[in-house]
């Protein structure tokens, strides 16, 4: 078995006294696709951003690729894109504007550049907007222009913070499409969601996280077996211990 | 360069788009005002050959380095105020900077963007303050074209390193010492910035003309005491209005500059951390747990508190106007003459007094409450829109809000009254009577401008965003503010006319007599414009709340 993607040891996080995450271990392997699943506040963002390099871990160590953010920082950003819930577009520039500036910032020349994020653009459905000033995009496509810059940057390893909130089914279909390519390509993808559907559909594997931790993972089959063939819904409630499951 | 080359792009879309366009016509009409003030001063000084001789025997020759550098004087006040009390939303808060720090790039590219940004605005807000001065000095003295070219560098030079100084402070604060107190901290010092500056801008607009021909004397008289890099830019202009390059005073401009790259850079390592333990830091909070009353007026106007009290930065910026209230009173802005004249009775040349200093406090506060109405609600706006509410109850609520924050500047000038110009006991009765009626008088006005379907239609996504309408917002008020308390001015005009044809001036005994009467007349006109305002926001606000 190759070295995992995305593993981490012991990595947890404390604000002011409070554990976010904690003790959480995770090793997910090269073109697989993983799915967090958690309760708001279950510590999935967190883990997210302590992986894209935003926050610092307070314990535990973390690597990307093998490599660790610490004194390899541009070699593992150069491998890494990371989608956030909000994404950080310029409000002046327009779509296609962004995806160029996103795609050079990591390198990647201009006719490829160019090529991609065109594709990209039409593959998401944004081709008619891609001319506009991201100003006045709904919070959807600003996160499809954002998905769309990620993507042509070619990432090894994909983190995706609720990737399809305010996406309209069709475009929830593309990006499913999409990451399924990305991911037959070797892209290892890490995806924090809140819709069991799509965990059920692209994830090769999920964990669902509570009080900061792992409290159980595996493949879906796995999971509904272990819970009595139960839906992955009501393995959902039962893992974060709400009254309905 | 990538970063440099992306805000350029998004500078030139401003031009091409319509949304663009708009938010550069409100930040052009301006900044183009305050640019035009100062080519009108720089005219002024020109006009008094006097002064000019005063200038060259008190500085040995050297009066027009001295003006340059009085001139230029604007450049660092400007990086203050933007390095304090801006800057630090574009160091911690800015969309762009999460993927600033994403990139395969050195750490420090991400604050350097910032400090460029920064520096940008504060080069447009410094060139309007100080290049229409400094231009019109360089053309009365027949400088060469290549002189023009200079200034800009000249402006660079007087706030950049100054701005990243600002910058690098807080970056290196937020690191060590992030927490609530921190950012309390900032909360003060940014709205004591953005006081001073406002203060400093007032007192430059309205002070007298032959007061401010003595600061001029001050500085050009002793440009040794310019802050150096001012006085080196001023070196440069001057020695460029002779038509000679100054290459020492150049190359230390331009080597400051790239000194203070590279110490800034050094210093942008530890913005990762500061933003880290910004984010994590709680922000202020004072969070009252009373019930709230039921009547919907009555929520509502209680929500206005609460947004105030609850946030310790209002809370302080209202204490930092108070501040200014005060320094307007001691400089006895507008009111020098009211107070002295001799044909009036020192209770009515105050009570004037007072009254002309309560219409320059209310009408810098009135822009803010005007957001109150409808501006600042953008986000709630849906909600109001789908709510069973009465549309007048929502307005009445926000209205006795505004009422309430509006007596803070008649509560501050009548304070400033008793504490600076020790008026006499009669004064504030009267005073507050009259002050009232104008305080019913501005929130008609307000009713009426602030819910105006023109200015405050909220657009497609449902909310309001004013964009350029800002602008035109702002005038409508001032002018409309000005408009009903016209009377007023036409009467005071028509006293200070009638006393002074009399021999003995106006008779402390019959202005007795009258002094029922005006504050009653006060009271309901305040009241008419009131109920009109009142009748006019009615149907604006029914509007503004119907989906189009």
């Amino acid at each position: 078995m190759d070295a995992p993607a995305i593993a981490t040891d012991k990595l947890g996080r404390d604000f002011s006294g409070k554990w976010a995450v904690r003790d959480l271990e995770l090793a997910v392997q090269p073109g697989e696709i993983y799915g967090f699943l958690g309760q708001n506040g279950a510590g999935k963002t967190t883990t997210l951003r302590m992986l894209a390099g935003l926050l610092k871990p307070s314990a535990g160590t973390l690597r990307i690729a093998g490599l660790t953010h610490t004194g390899n920082g541009r070699a593992l950003k150069q491998v890494l894109g990371f989608v956030p819930d909000t994404p950080p577009l310029y409000d002046y520039l327009t779509g296609r504007q962004y995806v160029a500036l996103v795609a050079s910032l990591w390198h990647v020349g201009r006719q490829e550049r160019d090529e991609r994020g065109d594709a990209l653009l039409e593959r998401l459905g944004l081709g008619e907007h891609a001319d506009e000033l991201c100003k006045g995009y709904s919070h959807g496509t600003r996160k499809k222009v954002h998905i769309a810059a990620v993507l042509a940057t070619a990432p090894r390893v994909l983190l995706l913070d609720e990737p399809s909130s305010g996406l309209d089914p069709t475009s929830v279909r593309a990006l499913k499409d999409l990451l399924l390519a990305e991911s037959a390509r070797g892209t290892t993808i890490l995806l924090s969601t809140h819709g069991l559907e799509l965990a059920e559909q692209i994830c090769h594997r999920v964990g669902i996280l509570a009080g900061g931790r792992i409290a159980t993972e595996g493949t879906v089959a796995e999971l509904r077996q272990r819970h009595g063939d139960r839906s992955l819904e009501d393995v959902f409630l039962q893992t974060t211990g709400t009254p309905h499951g | 360069m990538k970063l440099l080359r992306a805000d350029l792009t998004a500078l030139g879309n401003l031009l091409t788009h319509r949304a663009g366009r708009r938010v550069l016509a409100g930040a052009f009409v301006g900044l183009a005002l305050l640019g035009m003030l100062a080519w009108w001063f720089a005219q002024a000084i020109f006009e008094h050959p006097a002064l000019l001789a005063e200038l060259r025997r008190r500085s040995g020759g050297e009066e027009v380095h001295g003006l340059l550098g009085y001139g230029l004087m604007a450049c660092p006040m400007v990086a203050t105020w933007l390095g304090l009390a801006q800057a630090q939303r574009q160091l911690f808060e800015a969309p762009e900077l999460l993927l600033w720090r994403l990139v395969p790039g050195p750490s420090w590219r991400g604050p350097v963007q910032v400090l460029v940004r920064a520096g940008f605005v504060t080069a447009c807000w410094a060139g309007a303050l100080a290049g229409p001065f400094v231009v019109a000095i360089l053309q009365q003295r027949a400088a060469p074209w290549w002189a023009y070219g200079l200034l800009p560098v000249a402006i660079v030079g007087a706030t950049t390193p100054l701005l990243a100084v600002f910058l690098a402070v807080q970056i290196v604060l937020m690191r060590f010492f992030a927490g609530r107190w921190m950012r309390l901290c900032s909360a003060v010092v940014g709205a004591l910035a953005s006081v001073g500056f406002s203060t400093w801008l007032l007192l430059s607009l309205l002070t007298a003309p032959h007061q401010r021909a003595r600061d001029v004397e001050a500085i050009a008289s002793s440009p040794q005491q310019l802050p150096w890099t001012v006085d080196v830019g001023a070196e440069l202009l001057a020695a460029a209005a002779r038509g000679e390059l100054a290459t020492q005073a150049l190359t230390a401009l331009c080597g400051w500059l790239l000194a203070t790259f590279f110490a800034f850079r050094l210093v942008a390592r530890l913005h990762a951390g500061a933003l880290e333990r910004h984010l994590a830091s709680e922000p202020p909070l004072l969070r009252t747990k009373r019930r709230w009353p039921e009547a919907l007026a009555a929520v509502m106007r209680k929500k206005e508190l609460a947004q105030l009290l609850q946030q310790p930065g209002a809370i302080i910026g209202f204490l930092v106007f108070a501040v200014l209230v005060f320094a307007l009173c001691k400089q006895r802005v507008l009111v020098a003459g009211i107070l002295t004249n001799p044909y009036l009775p020192a209770e009515v040349a105050q009570t004037a007094a007072l009254l002309a200093l309560w219409f320059i406090a209310v009408l810098l506060v009135l822009y803010a409450h005007m957001g109150r109405l409808a501006l600042w609600d953008g986000a709630q706006w849906s909600l109001y829109m789908s709510a069973p509410a009465a549309p007048f109850a929502l307005l009445r609520g926000k209205l006795t809000a505004v009422f309430l924050f509006l007596l803070w500047p008649l509560l501050l000038v009548g304070a400033a009254g008793v504490g600076i110009y020790e008026v006499e006991p009669g004064v504030l009765p009267v005073f507050g009577g009259i002050a009232i009626g104008g305080t019913f008088a501005a929130l008609g006005v307000l009713a009426a401008v602030g819910t105006a379907p023109l200015l405050m239609r909220p657009d497609t996504n449902g909310q309001i965003q004013p964009g350029g309408r800002a602008f035109f917002a702002a005038l409508g008020l001032v002018l409309g503010f000005e408009l009903v308390v016209a009377p007023a001015m036409f009467g005071w005009l028509f006293l200070v006319d009638h006393a002074q044809r009399r021999e003995d001036g106006l008779p402390a005994a019959l202005a007795q007599r009258w002094t029922p009467w005006v504050v009653a007349a006060a009271l309901l006109y305040g009241a008419v414009v009131l109920a009109l305002g009142c009748l006019l926001g009615r149907r604006n606000y029914r509007r503004l709340l119907t989906p189009v």
